[in-house]
């Protein structure tokens, strides 16, 4: 039935009915959260993606930090931040860290772009199932938050050796973890399931 | 309270969608459907025990080596978070005791009580539990900032003879403990807590239609 759903934390049978704009849904036995509603989710979920894959390419264009110390001094690019590691003979870290850090992150993001679009426009595509299967099944492993919390350790630790200047790039990555947050808290999982399912019925 | 096992109902734990329980893939998603997630427990217990066994050496190894000036100063998880101490960046020492030893052992114990108390059928309540299950899932990419320091520092300091930071074994060992808890926190299925209330009211009222049974 329509609005039926199953706490996925606790398998409670609810009837959650249709919400309203900004109105969300809680499972009433264990706490967990499961859905909220809003007319506009796509189109928040379309701007905020394109603009965090807006600064995430330029985050990748400039320097990221540069340090100085006894009158010499180097820089550092967000890709050596995985780079580093590989040449210091620890490539599976090092791909890890990428792949938390850039590359997991942009593919969400287009995935979301591909997605949203025509979640926007209704209409229906035998591809939007699998490309918001993967979108989900990815999110859990983009850690950029995290690692501006890295970074800001990093600058303390470095700042007690040296003069560390901070680049272009490291503040275009703080303004994509804003973007990227968003536009991952906006698209909710059920909504937008439903909204494919919709769209499927309507071409059948 | 009506669960959705109890009216044979499996739902996918990608898109939610709900199906008779003898449907093996999502017929919305495609992804696999169980009524509950396939041997939960056991793998849950094997990937902590590997988290735990990981643990030793994260913590045993260096996490980073400091070449200054022709000295190497070796430093593990806990070594950086005191020589911070020293430093007088207490605060941040905080954030990374928090993240590389609280996080990250607290995580493994808490795991560690949830399988135990749904192999019990422990009657400890349930909704506190599934809040314990919840937090532990959310802080667990949070013990990633210390690996990435290690990535940051070692990129960024290189300057050849005066001062180098090269990345230690225990980077890769603790980027294992994060990774292994994080799957582990997956693959355990919170729904158990729940089932066994389920499971203990059900006997009650069986012993309790038992009693009401006249004697032959």
């Amino acid at each position: 039935m329509r609005g039926d759903i199953a706490c996925p934390g606790c398998d409670l049978l609810l009837n959650i009915g249709t919400l309203k704009h900004s109105e969300s849904a809680s499972c009433p036995r264990c706490g967990n959260f499961l859905t909220k509603h809003r007319e506009d989710a796509y189109d928040r979920v379309l701007a905020f993606a394109s603009a965090a894959l807006a600064f995430l390419i330029i985050a990748n264009s400039y320097s990221f930090l540069s340090f100085s110390a006894s009158g010499l001094e180097s820089t550092m690019t967000l890709r050596q931040t995985p780079g580093a590691l590989w040449d210091y003979g620890l490539p599976a870290v090092s791909v890890l860290v990428a792949a938390f850090i850039i590359v997991i992150p942009a593919i969400i993001l287009v995935l979301m772009l591909v997605l949203c679009i025509p979640l926007r426009q209704g209409r229906h595509h035998p591809w939007l199932a699998p490309v918001a299967k993967f979108t989900f099944l990815a999110q859990n492993w983009a850690m950029v938050e995290v690692f501006i919390i890295g970074v800001i350790v990093s600058l303390v630790k470095i700042a007690a050796m040296a003069t560390v200047e901070i680049g272009e790039s490291f503040w275009a990555y703080v303004a994509f973890t804003i973007f990227f947050t968003a536009a991952v808290a906006s698209l909710d999982r059920y909504q937008c399931w439903e909204r494919i399912e919709a769209l499927g019925a309507g071409t059948q | 309270m009506t669960t959705a096992a109890s009216k044979g109902l499996s739902t996918c734990h990608l898109c939610f969608k709900l199906a008779p329980a003898d449907v093996h893939h999502c017929p919305r998603c495609d992804s696999a459907m169980h009524l509950r997630k396939n041997d939960s427990i056991q793998r849950t217990l094997a990937l902590l025990i590997t988290a735990g066994l990981l643990y030793i050496p994260a913590n045993l190894y260096p996490i980073m080596y400091t070449d200054q000036l022709g000295t190497t100063e070796a430093s593990t998880i806990v070594g950086g978070v005191i020589l911070l101490i020293n430093l007088g960046s207490a605060p941040v020492a905080l954030v990374i005791f928090v993240f590389s030893v609280m996080v990250p052992s607290g995580k493994l114990l808490a795991m560690f009580y949830l399988v135990w108390t749904v192999e019990r059928h422990s009657p400890l309540d349930p909704r506190q539990r599934s809040i314990m299950y919840r937090v532990t899932e959310f802080v667990g990419k949070w013990s990633m900032v210390d690996v990435f320091v290690v990535s940051i520092l070692v990129a960024l300091i290189h300057l050849s003879g005066v001062l180098v930071i090269r990345p230690g074994v225990a980077a890769i060992c603790f980027a294992g403990v994060v990774i292994i808890t994080m799957i582990a926190a997956e693959s355990f299925d919170s729904r158990l807590i729940w089932d066994n209330m389920s499971d203990d009211m059900d006997d009650e009222s069986n012993e309790l239609q038992s009693d009401a049974r006249p004697p032959l």
